[in-house]
């Protein structure tokens, strides 16, 4: 039961990060501009990271599907997503009127609220894989001795 | 328990494992990165140059509380440029819907009730781009007098603004 919850959470967080990833890996231009309206990443670094961002996404994503290194992918998911909540608080107290670039980097959701709420969540949902000793059917198992 | 006993060896064991886990996972990212970029003939470059992302607006904003005082004065027209996937059924009152995917049908519909010598407030939701975008086409339309409202809907809503449902089309 306990391993049905973590693989359950798995899966979720696992494919948020993988779906969200692709339209950035498709459109690194466009990601670039979404990362430079929140105005906080330096200019030199805008563009690595929107190389690095989607890669590491879809990295976290499949490892959680998979199984692989469960612990890391949730503890690499969990730190994203605090991350992501930051880049939101800090927009909405700026009053910065300017799309998420979650997961559509043409236009897609206003940075507002309703975000922090649904990161909340994902980030709770990151818990049970992190923490729980058992991580539901995965090949963790054939990686280890 | 779902989660490992603080108190337990293994609630120690996760903090280097998961660490360890992460910073191969991270590594694997690196060099995922690294190899894509160098494979892509069309590939960004690595570092950015700043004068390609500050944000040209095509028309000047407006504060909300300088938009509310024109509401009330009556002679700007309102203009609803919010992506139709926006389902949001609220608008300010009286306000045009145009937007950027049905741009020349919504001129064509209100071509009756929008004159060249009009002045306009554009707003949006949630980002500034698309609306800069239909403010730079109703410019090429000769619909000069155009202004972009910051904050969008929320703005107006939260300075108390009136607000009404959307009809026709729009709803």
């Amino acid at each position: 039961m306990k391993g049905m919850l973590v693989l359950g959470c798995r899966l979720f967080v696992g494919g948020i990060f993988i779906y969200a990833s692709l339209d950035k890996l498709g459109h690194p231009q466009a990601f670039a501009e979404a990362i430079s309206h929140y105005r906080v990443v330096p200019y030199p670094l805008l563009h690595l990271c929107a190389h690095l961002l989607p890669v590491v996404e879809i990295v976290v994503g499949t490892a959680l599907v998979l199984g692989i290194g469960r612990r890391g992918a949730a503890l690499l998911a969990g730190a994203m997503t605090l991350v992501f909540m930051v880049g939101i608080t800090s927009a909405l107290i700026r009053n910065l009127d300017i799309s998420c670039g979650c997961f559509n980097t043409d236009g897609g959701h206003a940075v507002g609220l309703d975000l922090l709420w649904r990161d909340t969540i994902l980030l709770l949902l990151c818990l049970p894989p992190l923490l729980a000793r058992d991580s539901g059917f995965g090949l963790e198992r054939y990686f280890r001795k | 328990m779902l989660l490992a006993p603080p108190s337990s060896a293994a609630a120690g064991a996760w903090r280097p494992a998961s660490l360890r886990e992460a910073g191969l996972l991270m590594l694997v990212a690196f060099l995922v990165t690294g190899v894509s970029w160098f494979l892509r003939s069309d590939g960004l470059p690595l570092t950015a140059d700043a004068t390609g992302y500050e944000l040209e607006l095509a028309a000047p904003l407006i504060q909300v509380d300088q938009a509310l005082a024109l509401f009330d004065e009556g002679n700007y027209l309102f203009v609803d440029a919010r992506s139709s996937v926006d389902l949001e059924f609220t608008t300010i009152p009286g306000a045009f819907f145009i937007r950027q995917d049905t741009f020349d049908d919504d001129l064509l519909e209100y071509f009756d009730f929008m004159g060249p010598d009009d002045h306009f407030i554009l707003f949006g939701n949630g980002n500034l781009l698309p609306i800069s975008n239909i403010a730079t086409r109703m410019i090429e339309r000769g619909y000069e007098n155009v202004v972009i409202l910051k904050g969008g809907l929320s703005a107006w809503r939260a300075a108390g603004g009136d607000i009404s449902r959307r009809t026709g089309d729009g709803s």
